[in-house]
């Protein structure tokens, strides 16, 4: 008997096993809903992004009126004064973006922990309770939203079981497993052959989701080497899964044996290594209670405003030397206006100093969990397609440090332009739109 | 029937493979139950330290105005409870700092979830974990072929001859398997509060004995389940993939999909949207910042009228701190509205929850578990409902002292002295007693007891006319 002789033959038995069929609808009715919930999620911050742009906009606009009527800024506000560089940079309607992927479509990963818009001003940093993840049930976000990526790392490996477990297993209860030996010559050839054939199709199938997903957030419009990625990734994973269960096939010598193996080998990969790794990060590194960046907020900032103006007016020489010969450093009479102007610069020296600590716990978290992914395969997997999608921890770390970036673009045109003494009319408001945002 | 669990258990006893596994699942309870209480004393501790250090930072205010304070705030920190090193439930997404400031009800953030990259898609090594879904998959290895290798093998005959009616039979082959489930709950709950015995109190035993009850009834579910599949089906394989195909949906698939359908039946605001309404109904209030603010006018002749003067200035009190305290008054008003509504949306996703329970006890057991282990969202809501409550009653300490501490209106150099700061209360979090919101869980009790009758029925009437060879 040839391999594909026993392809035929699996198909047969494929084709009358309902309960295998079975499996397999639910399989594709599963991954048709997940890929579902992630374009959902995909459509619903695309909405969100254009809904918050389209309401900058108008903001942008209102404030553009004030410098072409001439006014200082809303009339039931007196003391706003837009052409002051304070002001007008303040009133620059300023926005980051975590755009998402169109790959999240089949992971959603970390997405639903973190907040994708902020608007940035010279006070923000990316901390800031607004960077809190939309509003979601938490028992929802504790067991985590059905996804392509769940079906693919938990849910295949049972198809997979459920497809191979009688292997071998059917024909040695039955007695006749010698009387297949004498047809098939080996056992290796049949065996392989019976699990190539499930391999195959399970691929077919994870392919085919794959391109429905596509279709549904436009993947191959830009983000197909995300599609690769992920579906060399799932491919890697499933023969790593193949691998586990027909070493238990060669082995074994019952289906009940062979079951047993098997949802012992799913549960210690799936549930109890990566479970047993939470458990001992959590305990090596417990939450941070964000203590440093509460006292950079509340505490060193109440003691920066209490310092003499001349510590204070150190403090900002040194952190913007163009200033000394600025003509607002000449003229002693502005000069305690701009510099409480300019204590944002200050406060965001003392944030950054405080995401340091936050950022080295965070990282000394990430790299004990990478440590030991040499065990724990399902989490190494779900990072990896976290990052194929744009959707892992570091993608929303380079986010943050974008809007800190931001943030500094900011505070640099706020101190320069107040200590200039620079006056905002239209055409530098216009540049502070174009060369605020990124 | 006491005679068959005896020799059923005697069988356990003797199965090498079994005692081999149990001593095994002891040690990785044992384990689970160490880690995760010295992991919640960790967590208090650094909870307490946290609390500590920022109270001193109150406390050593030397002078400040009070609307200043307002602003400079304080924070809270959710302390873990006792039982949340048996369910860790939503701690871990749920965010550990509030900010408690004027003009505004914040919300919790920087959770745990969002410090890392992704790990375990089914949370921590808890205790919980392995008794939702471990345990009974245990119960199904034990359970599968109770029945039917007992028709195999013949005896099942022998037995009916001997005297023994097939129905006792088939229940004392369930009470036999169930028993060793509950063997390895009570060993968990035990454990447990042996080792917390100095804090247990009548809510943790009467939180600990339901949870216990929970987990029992369903453990009876998924045995009486398999050993009926067993008693009816003539191939154990079959009994034994069935169940393990019902467990995989119970367990794996459909509690997912239910999460994620009932936040679309229910939906909720985007944060966006949520802000954006608050901030639109904020704005037809006072604005405590605004002295120019046209609806302040009205409040501004009130109280010169109640003290009979025709200006702010010659009011024997600080009229900005009335101004303040009717802003943060409008504000609440808001602030009820719209997290009321969120709330309200929030019992209505756990109340379809609930309800899916009769379609699949694993969901009750997901939410008598995280609810009796005071870990689900309704105890986080209860959590910032407190939290709240006491924003709203420290902000008033901080007005009243602003509009009534001797200081005149328009005088914000005026500071209030260390005494006061020292006098305002910290926030203690008084935990939910379970018999407040016993109610909330009925649904989940009665759905799993309503589960048990039906597994109990089964048992009774499906094998009534089982095939004995």
């Amino acid at each position: 008997m040839n391999w594909f002789t026993i392809c035929v033959y699996e198909w047969k038995h494929f084709a009358h096993s309902p309960f295998k069929i079975v499996a397999l609808v639910l399989f594709i009715v599963a991954g048709v809903y997940a890929l579902h919930n992630g374009a959902n999620l995909y459509n619903r911050q695309m909405s969100e992004i254009e809904s918050i742009n389209k309401k900058a906009e108008e903001d942008y606009q209102e404030t553009l009126v004030y410098y072409e009527k001439g006014q200082k800024g809303p009339e039931d506000r007196p003391w706003i004064d837009v052409t002051t560089p304070f002001w007008a940079v303040w009133y620059s309607p300023i926005y980051h973006f975590k755009s998402p992927s169109p790959a999240i479509v089949y992971n959603i990963g970390q997405a639903e922990q973190y907040g994708y818009y902020k608007r940035v001003t010279f006070q923000s940093s990316p901390y800031d309770t607004d960077m809190a993840e939309e509003i979601a049930n938490p028992e929802r976000l504790q067991s985590g939203t059905l996804d392509f990526s769940f079906v693919m790392l938990y849910l295949m490996p049972l198809l997979l079981l459920i497809w191979l477990y009688n292997i071998k297993g059917a024909e040695a209860d039955a007695g006749f497993l010698p009387l297949i030996y004498a047809q098939t010559g080996s056992k290796t050839p049949w065996l392989l052959a019976r699990v190539t054939f499930y391999s195959v199709l399970l691929l077919f199938v994870l392919f085919g989701l794959m391109v429905y997903g596509a279709l549904l957030t436009n993947v191959f419009k830009g983000s197909t080497d995300a599609f690769l990625q992920i579906f060399f990734m799932a491919s890697a994973y499933l023969f790593l899964w193949i691998f586990a269960f027909t070493f238990i096939l060669f082995r074994g010598k019952s289906s009940i044996g062979n079951t047993l193996k098997m949802v012992g080998t799913w549960l210690l990969f799936a549930f109890i290594i990566p479970a047993a790794v939470h458990q001992w990060v959590s305990l090596q590194h417990p939450a941070n209670l964000m203590t440093e960046f509460i006292d950079a907020q509340r505490d060193e900032r109440e003691q920066l405003f209490k310092q003499p103006d001349s510590v204070f007016q150190a403090r900002l020489n040194a952190l913007f030397p163009e200033i000394l010969n600025s003509p607002v450093a000449q003229d002693s009479t502005k000069m305690n206006l701009a510099m409480n102007r300019s204590g944002a610069a200050l406060t965001n020296d003392l944030n950054k100093k405080s995401f340091n600590t936050i950022e080295k716990s965070n990282s000394a978290k990430n790299d004990l969990i990478r440590s030991y992914n040499w065990f724990n395969p399902v989490t190494f997997f779900q990072n990896k397609l976290n990052a194929f999608s744009g959707t892992h921890y570091h993608d929303y770390q380079k986010y943050r440090k974008e809007i800190q970036s931001m943030i500094d673009l900011q505070v640099k045109a706020l101190v320069l332009d107040t200590w200039g003494a620079v006056k905002v009319d239209k055409e530098k408001y216009l540049n502070y739109k174009q060369n605020l945002t990124p | 029937m006491w005679q068959i669990i005896k020799n059923e258990w005697l069988y356990l006893r003797r199965t090498r493979m079994l005692v081999g596994l149990s001593i095994g699942f002891v040690m990785v309870f044992l384990f689970s139950i160490i880690l995760g209480n010295y992991q919640n004393q960790k967590e208090l501790k650094a909870s307490e330290t946290a609390k500590k250090h920022l109270r001193e930072q109150w406390e050593s205010i030397e002078a400040m105005n009070p609307h200043s304070a307002a602003h400079y705030g304080t924070y809270v920190f959710k302390p873990s409870n006792l039982l949340s090193s048996l369910d860790e439930g939503v701690s871990s997404v749920t965010g550990n700092m509030l900010r408690v400031e004027g003009h505004v009800q914040n919300e919790m953030v920087h959770s745990e979830a969002s410090q890392m990259q992704a790990i375990s898609r089914f949370g921590k090594l808890k205790s919980s974990l392995l008794l939702k879904f471990i345990v009974p998959l245990l119960l199904i290895f034990l359970a599968f072929n109770a029945v039917s290798s007992e028709k195999q093998s013949g005896r099942l005959k022998l037995l009916v001859l001997q005297g023994a009616s097939p129905i006792r039979i088939v229940l004392a082959k369930t009470v036999a398997v169930w028993l060793y489930g509950v063997l390895l709950l009570a060993l968990v709950v035990a454990t447990y509060s042996l080792l917390n015995i100095q804090n247990l109190s009548g809510d943790t035993l009467f939180r600990s004995l339901m949870v216990f009850v929970s987990y029992a009834l369903y453990y009876f579910i998924i045995t009486g389940l398999t050993v009926f599949f067993s008693a009816r089906w003539q191939n154990s394989t079959v009994a034994l993939t069935s169940m393990l195909g019902i467990w995989m949906f119970w367990s794996v698939f459909l509690p997912s999909v239910l999460l994620s359908s009932v936040e679309k039946w229910h939906p909720l605001p985007s944060r966006n949207e949520f802000k954006a309404a608050m901030r639109e109904d904020r704005s037809k209030g006072i604005d405590g910042h605004n002295p120019a603010d046209e609806r302040g006018k009205e409040l501004e002749k009130e109280v010169m009228a109640e003290y009979g003067v025709d200006s702010l200035y010659k009011l024997p009190i600080n009229y900005d701190g009335i101004r303040m305290q009717a802003d943060e008054e409008y504000g609440n008003q808001v602030w009820d509205k719209h997290f009321g509504n969120m709330r309200t949306v929030f019992t209505q996703q756990k109340q379809s929850m609930q309800i899916a329970g009769l379609f699949n006890p694993f969901i009750s057991l997901q939410n008598a578990s995280m609810g009796f282990a005071a870990t689900d969202n309704m105890h986080h809501q209860e959590f910032l409902l407190q939290v709240e409550t006491y924003r709203r009653e420290f902000i008033k300490i901080l007005n009243d002292k602003h509009a009534y501490g001797g200081s005149k209106t328009g005088d914000w150099g005026w500071k209030a002295n260390n005494e006061f700061y020292k006098s305002v209360p910290d926030f203690d979090y008084q935990p939910t007693a379970l018999g407040a919101i016993f109610h909330h869980y009925l649904l989940d009790v009665g759905l799993l007891l309503l589960w048990f009758i039906l597994t109990l029925s089964l048992l009774f009437y499906g094998t009534r006319k089982m095939q004995l060879v």
